[in-house]
């Protein structure tokens, strides 16, 4: 049996991989600025994260990739994901981006929301793209269309993915999308099935799974907590909570 | 064990549901429990509204491992005339606890006449009973201020704690007018500051650490109390102390 005391501080290195900032028009974040990010980061040992902002997500990709940058700093910890989304100008924004060197992963902007369907002839600027700059994707499993998830993604085998957001209710899905998509991988904030991260660990490797917490969305600490309680080794631990990202996000995703 | 506390997993549940990967595989729930430092779950199997056939899986289950699982007792007013019997038969034979009620399951608001006699029963016993609450219409926390103040002897449980805010403030507000009314905390909503927010409102003597085990991993929902920031005297109460005073364990 694993100790368990009533305090909890993760053992290594941790790098979320998927923290929200900033104010949803409709509910406001807990945390006012960086400062208290990073304050609740420390709380739980969270070294770095990655951060993409709440506008960006539920208003305009355009301007809350803006707001982003009051968030950012320069002390190393926290990495910016940008919202992106198939339009010119969403296009141009990222790749002027890129073209400072500041582009080391996107995020997918739920453009279904709109009715307009994850599909080839909609995204195939976009996506041959981040395929050619090796630029990884992360793409929301909740209200998703997965058979368009699959569908498209296979046609763009170069494409790092990065699925976030599975839930309970996702537990028939999990399983045949990571054999239909080797090049993605899942990431953990919402997952709870009983005993599926060591399941999922068995069966696709440790290098399949990434540790993101959804902050603030989802508290911080708890999945966290999760992982340092599992027959994960500390190796397999490591890679989940931050090795997995950095090869990620260094342009390395993609394991064929 | 957790600091010398015995954690009790205060929501659980026996059977499966395969399109949700609900799996009540006992080692796969002792794995997670061990992992963690869980030392007891209460369960309970709500698919059968005669109650006799869930009660039924339900001993069988726990007698697996006694000194793990306890059951609470199911039954439904979608068959009325079988409640009474089968909570005298499931407390007094099955030696189970308390009793779970699923308003979802049936027509009726859980403050409504078909569920007094369950209300009645309790008081009569010093039982206590949790229910699942929410936002919708059957299942609102606020009946629970309509029912507690007449059965004192009972105590009622807020399952989920009503799960979202607006139902989280009636649970919370139920709590503090009625010493009988506790607030139960797994929800697959994680969202910051909830734990936190019961304990300092309602009292850490008045929440139940619950996991919904195997609907959900039981890791997960201890590292919210875990993690929570609140005094290490509340989460000894909330993991442990509570429901060893409620339980009578």
């Amino acid at each position: 049996m694993t100790m368990t005391s009533l305090n909890f501080s993760a053992r290594v290195s941790v790098f979320d991989a998927n923290v929200r900032v900033g104010d949803l028009r409709d509910e406001p974040s807990p945390c006012r600025d960086r400062h208290q990010l990073l304050a609740e980061m420390d709380r739980h040992a969270v070294e770095r994260a990655l951060i993409y902002h709440a506008q960006a997500e539920s208003i305009s990709v355009i301007d809350g990739n803006c707001y982003l940058e009051d968030w950012l700093g320069d002390e190393g910890r926290l990495f910016p994901q940008w919202l992106v989304m198939p339009t010119a100008d969403s296009l141009a924004q990222i790749q002027a981006l890129h073209r400072q060197g500041r582009v080391n992963a996107v995020r997918l902007y739920d453009a279904s929301l709109a009715g307009l369907p994850f599909r080839p002839w909609v995204y195939d600027g976009l996506l041959s793209w981040l395929s050619e700059a090796r630029i990884p994707l992360w793409i929301l499993l909740p209200d998703a269309n997965i058979d368009d998830i699959v569908s498209t993604l296979r046609a763009y085998p170069n494409v790092v993915s990065v699925l976030v957001g599975a839930h309970y209710s996702h537990a028939l899905w999990v399983r045949p999308v990571l054999h239909a998509l080797p090049s993605a991988y899942l990431e953990l904030s919402r997952y709870e099935p009983i005993g599926e991260l060591e399941a999922l660990r068995d069966e696709f490797g440790a290098e399949r799974l990434v540790y993101g917490s959804w902050y603030w969305r989802y508290a911080m600490g708890p999945m966290l907590f999760y992982l340092h309680h599992t027959s994960l080794h500390e190796n397999e631990l490591a890679l989940i909570c931050a090795g997995n990202l950095e090869r990620i996000l260094q342009g390395d995703g993609n394991r064929d | 064990m957790i600091d010398g506390i015995k954690v009790i997993d205060f929501h659980g549940h026996v059977g499966r549901q395969d399109s949700i990967g609900m799996n009540d595989d006992p080692a796969l729930m002792l794995h997670a429990m061990d992992q963690a430092g869980i030392d007891l779950a209460c369960l309970f199997q709500i698919f059968h509204p005669d109650g006799t056939t869930g009660n039924d899986l339900a001993a069988r289950f726990i007698a697996q491992h006694p000194d793990r699982f306890v059951a609470f007792a199911y039954i439904s007013p979608t068959m009325p005339e079988r409640m009474v019997p089968e909570l005298t038969r499931a407390i007094d034979e099955l030696n189970f606890v308390a009793i779970k009620l699923y308003p979802p399951f049936t027509p009726w608001e859980f403050n409504q006449p078909p569920w007094h006699p369950i209300y009645e029963f309790a008081d009569e016993r010093n039982l206590t009973i949790i229910f699942h609450t929410d936002h919708l219409r059957q299942n609102r926390p606020r009946f629970l201020a309509d029912m507690a103040p007449r059965h004192p002897q009972a105590n009622f449980v807020a399952g989920h704690s009503g799960n979202v805010p607006e139902a989280r403030a009636e649970a919370i507000a139920a709590a503090q007018a009625h010493p009988n009314v506790y607030l139960e905390t797994c929800s697959t909503f994680r969202t910051p500051g909830v734990i936190e927010q019961l304990v300092n409102e309602a009292g850490a003597d008045r929440v139940l650490f619950g996991s919904d085990i195997p609907l959900m991993d039981p890791r997960s929902q201890l590292g919210k109390i875990i993690t929570a920031d609140i005094s290490d005297e509340a989460k000894r109460l909330v993991l442990g102390g509570n429901a060893q005073r409620l339980l009578r364990l």
